[in-house]
């Protein structure tokens, strides 16, 4: 009886136990399973305004966290420093950290699905063709109404500042953090090697340079398979006199680009580079580090990149010792003489997925700073990525721009040809697209017709979503 | 440490150890198989009565996992099923019947992706598993180093996909990667770009991982080990070569592990992305894209539903592979 009564408790203790344990356990899954669906660090945008105890308005971020790698992001998370230092007591900017900060090709899914969960934070960045893409949702803050309420600061934008960021009724869905001219990088010296003193100002010339680059076993320009190549395709393009208007609308609306003459053109010759060996040899690896690399080590004379190229990778060790200071940045050559062109872009602009009043005041209140001109001066100072905004002579002359940079911009407003890149007005799969054919059709797999078919209809369905 | 290497200690003999635990197991199991059918339904698990008193507590244990399971297993299932019959790109949604299936096989990249799936897969199970195999039976025989000699061929299997991916980049790399540099070395021209001809590009991909073989060489090393080493022995006695062993006593005794080892390489590799993404993200034209490269494209353009029909796909894939293996290798049933 007593071991029957002692089995007895161990089992109801048992019980209490097994109970116990398993109720804990269901209570942390529950806790954790719940805890998957919200994001504790970014705000609804349309909740009402995160205000703390003494009245300060907190909005988030998403691409201003620190980052030893990306001097934009680095600027963000200083700029945001200063700006909550300056509006202590009524903003504070709080940053959300965020994998997708950078350009991947998951950005712009990323902020989809944030839309769509009414959950986008209230600043964060986006390129033209993600701008384009996300305001569909409905749910970008468009900033057009900010702007004509106050002209002072409206008009301290430069000309066609917004033209990339801008909706088809006239919305400005984001604003500018810089507008840049994008050139190519030389090798003076190489390039006075192969006899030549001067950047050359038809692509003729360019590859009769190219050849004598050849011959004395150098490679003339380095590409990726990627941005660096498509610069170069857009470069041949926009320096046609029909190819602006391609890059800028033709690009969208044609079933067809190999219909456009001056796309197959431009197209051989780009793939003529290749055959003729005026490239490096990993030219379709996707990673632009190598085509950066050739030119770092002066293997190769030339590489097209923006003007943050020189604190990326020409100022750092990566480079051969003093070659910033043999480098020269030229606009691209043209189809005939005089007719020089480069690519103008606005880059990454700030937007915001707040439509709480007070948030967007606060938004408001950091877009301004950032587009002030102290800041626009510290940006490019730390990025080299030059102000889309008008800068004072004498401020910019006293911030010691890179003259690299602001000698492009300088020269773009003198050029025949100005026109987007193709990541601007070109469908968003472009990229992809380019990626995965641009190798065969090079290697003879293809031949130009089909290739821009296909490029056509890849791009196009591969932004279909 | 005994050198194998008299016909009596049999071609893969354990270390005595281990051969006692072996001989141990296989004197239960031979009792067991003397026994007959009738003790074979003794050995089947009829299940177990739960308590009445305990069954609440039991339930409650259970709920955690049933929750889980629930969560990160049966309702994505659901959703990608579901939704692989709708038009679902995140603004909008619509049900759309067959039509992300026509497309999908009307679309010539779906069967590049799958042929390329399928070639990996037989890479693996060509490739990959024989020789893991080959060499976890020749690393049972303990040669001299055979200890570091498997720890170097498993360290690869631990490196994460990403980082050996950007390796290969680098060895494949036409300009300055090591294999066009040996091939230079040797006299031969050394400027292929393995990665971006579409000749090459597909194997040059298969051949970063079909050398991968620590997982199959230690589950074959581990299996082995348990053989009873009385099997040899009799072998031994009655003039079996050690060829013979091998080919005769060892060899089916591994059915299971290398179905199991087939079974897993093909179930990773009909998901097969990281390693394709970062190699070549599915080019040059589409000659190395996998099924799951395609649905990714797919995701990216804000196509959920279609890709989620390649998903479906892929799931519908596996599922063959693991009824087919599993029959093929009768894995789960004694091999003595």
């Amino acid at each position: 009886m007593r071991a029957i009564r002692t089995r007895t408790a161990r089992t109801t203790t048992a019980r209490t136990t097994t109970a116990a344990v398993a109720t804990a356990t269901v209570a942390a899954v529950m806790t954790v399973v719940a805890g998957c669906g919200s994001d504790s660090d970014s705000s609804a945008s349309g909740s009402s305004s995160d205000v703390s105890g003494d009245g300060e308005v907190v909005i988030t971020c998403a691409t201003c966290q620190e980052s030893p790698t990306d001097p934009f992001l680095q600027y963000n998370y200083e700029a945001v420093e200063r700006f909550n230092e300056e509006f202590a007591g009524t903003y504070r900017v709080d940053t959300i950290e965020n994998a997708n900060a950078g350009s991947s090709d998951d950005r712009l899914q990323y902020y989809q699905r944030l839309a769509l969960a009414d959950d986008l934070p209230d600043l964060f960045q986006l390129n033209s063709g993600e701008v384009k893409a996300l305001q569909e949702t409905g749910k970008l803050h468009d900033f057009a109404p900010n702007l004509e309420n106050d002209d002072e600061w409206a008009g301290t934008f430069h000309d066609q500042a917004f033209d990339a960021l801008m909706g088809s009724d006239g919305q400005i869905w984001a604003v500018p953090q810089q507008r840049d001219a994008i050139g190519i990088y030389y090798n003076v010296e190489l390039l006075e090697e192969a006899g030549y003193e001067e950047f050359p100002s038809t692509w003729d010339e360019f590859e009769d340079l190219a050849a004598e680059l050849k011959a004395q076993d150098k490679i003339a320009i380095a590409m990726d398979g990627d941005w660096a190549t498509m610069l170069m395709w857009v470069n041949l393009i926009g320096t046609q006199p029909d190819g602006a208007e391609f890059l800028g609308e033709g690009i969208v609306e044609s079933d067809n680009w190999g219909a456009d003459s001056a796309v197959v053109e431009a197209t051989e010759r780009l793939r003529d580079w290749h055959v003729e060996g005026y490239v490096n040899s990993d030219a379709f690896s996707g990673d632009f580090q190598n085509a950066a690399a050739p030119y770092l080590t002066e293997e190769a004379a030339m590489v097209a990149n923006g003007p943050w190229f020189v604190n990326t990778n020409l100022k750092t060790d990566s480079a051969a010792p003093g070659l910033y200071e043999k480098t020269g940045y030229a606009a691209a050559p043209g189809w005939s003489e005089g007719d020089q062109g480069t690519v103008v872009v606005s880059g990454a602009g700030w937007v915001s997925g707040t439509t709480d009043e007070r948030k967007l005041e606060a938004v408001e209140a950091f877009v301004k700073f950032v587009s002030s001109e102290d800041e626009v001066l510290k940006q490019a100072a730390a990025t080299g990525a030059n102000p889309p905004v008008k800068v004072d002579a004498a401020a910019a002359e006293d911030a010691n721009l890179e003259p690299l940079a602001v000698g492009l911009i300088e020269e773009a407003a003198e050029l025949t040809y100005r026109y987007p890149h193709v990541r601007v007005h070109g469908p968003a799969g472009f990229g992809t697209a380019w990626k995965n054919l641009w190798p065969a059709y090079v290697k003879g797999e293809m031949e130009t017709d089909d290739f821009l078919q296909r490029l056509t209809e890849d791009a196009a369905s591969e932004a279909a979503g | 440490m005994s050198a194998p290497t008299t016909s009596t200690s049999g071609p893969l003999r354990p270390p005595d150890d281990e051969r006692r635990a072996a001989a141990g197991r296989a004197a239960g199991a031979g009792k067991a198989t003397a026994a007959g059918p009738a003790n074979r339904t003794a050995r089947r698990v009829v299940g177990t009565k739960i308590p009445r008193g305990m069954r609440g507590p039991v339930a409650v244990s259970l709920l955690p996992g049933i929750i889980l399971f629930g969560t990160f297993f049966l309702v994505p299932f659901f959703v990608l099923v579901a939704t692989a019959f709708a038009r679902w790109g995140g603004l909008d949604f619509a049900w759309i019947g067959l039509d992300n299936y026509r497309r999908m096989f009307d679309d010539p990249v779906f069967y590049k992706a799958f042929g390329n799936t399928l070639f990996y897969a037989a890479a693996s199970m060509f490739i990959q598993v024989p020789l893991g195999v080959a060499v976890g039976m020749v690393l049972a025989l303990r040669p001299r180093g055979w200890r570091t000699l498997r720890t170097i061929i498993f360290v690869p299997f631990v490196i994460s996909g990403a980082a050996y991916a950007v390796i290969f980049s680098m060895f494949y790399n036409p300009r300055s990667g090591l294999l066009n540099n040996v091939v230079g070395a040797l006299g031969l021209p050394g400027d292929r770009d393995w990665l971006f001809d579409t000749t090459t590009a597909r194997w040059a991909v298969a051949a970063t991982f079909v050398f991968i073989i620590g997982f199959v060489v230690v589950l074959v090393m581990a299996e082995i080990a348990s053989i009873p080493s009385e099997l040899y022995e009799a072998a031994s006695v009655d003039g079996a070569t050690t060829w013979q062993q091998l080919t005769r006593i060892t060899l089916p005794l591994l059915r299971n592990v290398i179905g199991t080892a087939i079974l897993v390489r093909l179930l990773v590799d009909i998901g097969m992305f990281d390693l394709v993404f970062i190699l070549t993200a599915g080019g040059p034209d589409d000659a190395t894209a996998t099924l799951a490269l395609y649905a990714y494209r797919a995701y990216l353009n804000g196509e959920w539903g279609y890709a989620n029909a390649v998903g479906s796909v892929i799931l519908a894939l596996g599922l063959v592979l693991i009824v087919t293996v599993r029959r093929v290798f009768r894995i789960g049933e004694r091999a003595l």
